[in-house]
């Protein structure tokens, strides 16, 4: 399963990641390479196929839904790059609005 | 040990070891942070914890509050958590002193410490080669004689590869044997936090101090904390399975004698030993390169330059700040996951890829049902193909990397545990046999390391 270097570049805007195209071909290349490999699970017979497999317990354990202390020791202001009065600080949302998201 | 003098004694020598094993960049704490909080985990660690004073490293991607929690990522640049792991907290709560933060491939993915922001850790035996991956800081330390013993994490053998390169013991638990909270997630169905040990009763000392059941992990199983088997004198009643997909015609030599000879200590242990078959083995790793790369794709969406880490400033709105941030912030093995993670769950591909990975890794699980509900008690398989493979070897083959991991990829699938240890070694480079246990019966897996460990020669030549 080759790809180019068109759904490449569409794959990463999915993904919200910068690809350059100095390192585009190298990138192709290898994501061909990686779903060409990967393919190779069509090999068996669908009819083998069982029911997907999850591991863990069986049921989710839901926690009491209480009020408790803060946990953590310092809050988002110390880890977010920009914070003001509760908020996380972001430039505009200019591109959402151009591309009608 | 319950000597407080000799707690600060003992966290004066091991960072004086780990300052010392500089060369192997393994360990990305600071000498002078490292030699401090040391100090000061040692003058506050309880003296009747069951590992007071015992010095563990942990991978840099499980949070401590003590040290910058990085993942190997440039993304997540002096990153501190504003809480411990729930494993971090209760080594604190058993005296154990937290030795630093442990260079690993970015956010676990990796099979060779190539892939850190931090640059390589190098092999402790050999520099030319890599220790493993992606816990091979963790590996190279204790390898080393640093520490006792370190935590890693698995998503794909990243304890057992690691383990083996290196020539200790590595145990990866059983899916929801061990928290994971705090350990920062990659693949949300596969990870777990493991452990490293010079010795198997080190590494499940620690493994039984970090067992047990979590509230704040819905994933972790309401179980009590594991419970350390005694030293057997004979593996009397044991039946071993030895896979035949295990052992390929090319596989390599040394490896291949090694095992033969770990399988005739197990025959001479009493343990009755039997070929067995796990058709699907040789899908698990196109089925582990679907299944982790897409969960990834989920959990490090997160990563945007909005709440965590630096940002890469200069964008003029808040979708080009998220592209700039991730574009640049992550490495490109983690970018190249992303994108195949993307690919796969994308409109188109969802069911040739994934919901098929998930059909595959039913089959590989129901493989090993199969093999256990026939009266086969643990599997021996080796842990790696060939020992530990040159640095720069395989960086430029993704798929060649991904190989490296086809015998450890199936346990972690499975959700079972499994462990590595030493089983001999070829040109002065150890070689690692893995054992592969029923869910929830690493005591069982654990028992029977003990007596391999005891009777195999697992320093000298294979």
């Amino acid at each position: 399963m080759s790809v180019t270097h068109e759904e490449v570049l569409r794959i990463a805007r999915l993904a919200e990641l910068d690809v350059d195209e100095a390192t585009l071909p190298v990138l192709t290349e290898q994501m061909s390479r990686i779903l060409e490999f990967v393919a190779q699970i069509g090999d068996v017979p669908a009819s083998e196929s069982a029911k997907p497999f999850v591991p863990g317990p069986d049921a989710v354990r839901f926690r009491a839904d209480e009020v408790k202390p803060w946990p953590l020791a310092f809050g988002p202001d110390k880890l977010a790059p920009a914070f003001r009065g509760g908020f996380f600080l972001v430039p505009k949302l200019g591109q959402f609005e151009e591309e009608g998201q | 040990m319950s000597d407080p003098g000799e707690a600060l004694a003992n966290a004066k020598a091991a960072a004086d070891r780990i300052v010392k094993a500089k060369r192997l960049n393994a360990c990305l704490t600071p000498p002078k942070e490292l030699r401090q909080s040391l100090q000061k985990q040692a003058q506050a660690a309880h003296p009747s914890g069951v590992l007071y004073g015992m010095p563990v490293a942990v991978k840099d991607n499980i949070c401590t509050l003590d040290f910058t929690t990085t993942c190997g990522s440039q993304i997540l640049a002096g990153y501190r958590s504003p809480y411990d792991a729930t494993a971090v907290a209760k080594l604190k709560a058993a005296g154990a002193l937290i030795a630093g933060k442990t260079n690993c491939d970015e956010f676990g993915m990796g099979s060779s410490t190539e892939h850190s922001a931090y640059g390589r850790a190098v092999h402790p035996f050999d520099k030319t080669r890599v220790p493993g991956g992606s816990s091979g800081g963790s590996a190279a330390l204790v390898a080393a004689g640093a520490v006792p013993a370190g935590l890693g994490s698995e998503t794909g053998g990243s304890v057992r590869q690691p383990a083996s390169f290196c020539g200790i013991v590595g145990i990866k638990p059983t899916y929801g044997r061990v928290s994971r909270y705090g350990l920062v997630a990659f693949g949300s169905s596969l990870d777990q936090i493991g452990v490293f040990g010079r010795s198997v009763h080190d590494a499940a000392r620690v493994l039984s101090v970090i067992s047990g059941r979590d509230p704040r992990d819905s994933t972790c199983e309401a179980r009590d904390p594991l419970r350390l088997p005694t030293v057997p004198e004979s593996l009397q009643g044991f039946v071993v399975g030895i896979p035949k997909e295990y052992f390929p015609p090319d596989l390599d030599a040394a490896v291949r004698r090694a095992c033969d000879r770990a399988i005739r200590v197990l025959k001479e242990l009493g343990a009755a030993v039997r070929e067995v078959s796990l058709p699907h083995t040789p899908y698990a790793v196109p089925t582990y390169y679907i299944i982790a790369p897409a969960e990834a794709s989920s959990n490090l969406a997160r990563y945007d330059g909005a709440r965590y880490g630096p940002r890469f400033d200069g964008a003029l709105d808040v979708r080009a700040l998220y592209r700039a941030t991730r574009g640049t912030g992550f490495g490109p093995e983690v970018r190249r996951r992303i994108l195949v993670g993307t690919y796969v769950l994308s409109a188109g591909y969802y069911d040739a890829y994934y919901r098929r990975a998930q059909q595959m890794r039913a089959l590989i699980a129901q493989d090993f049902r199969n093999v256990f509900d026939r009266g086969v008690d643990l599997l021996f398989t080796p842990t790696t193909p060939t020992p530990a493979f040159k640095a720069g070897e395989k960086l430029a083959d993704p798929v060649a990397m991904y190989l490296s991991d086809i015998f450890v990829v199936t346990a972690n699938l499975a959700g079972l545990p499994a462990m590595s240890l030493p089983i001999g070694r070829i040109k002065g480079l150890p070689i690692g046999g893995q054992l592969i246990g029923q869910a929830f019966l690493e005591d069982e897996m654990i028992e029977a390391a003990y007596a391999l460990e005891r009777m195999v020669p697992g320093t000298e030549d294979a």
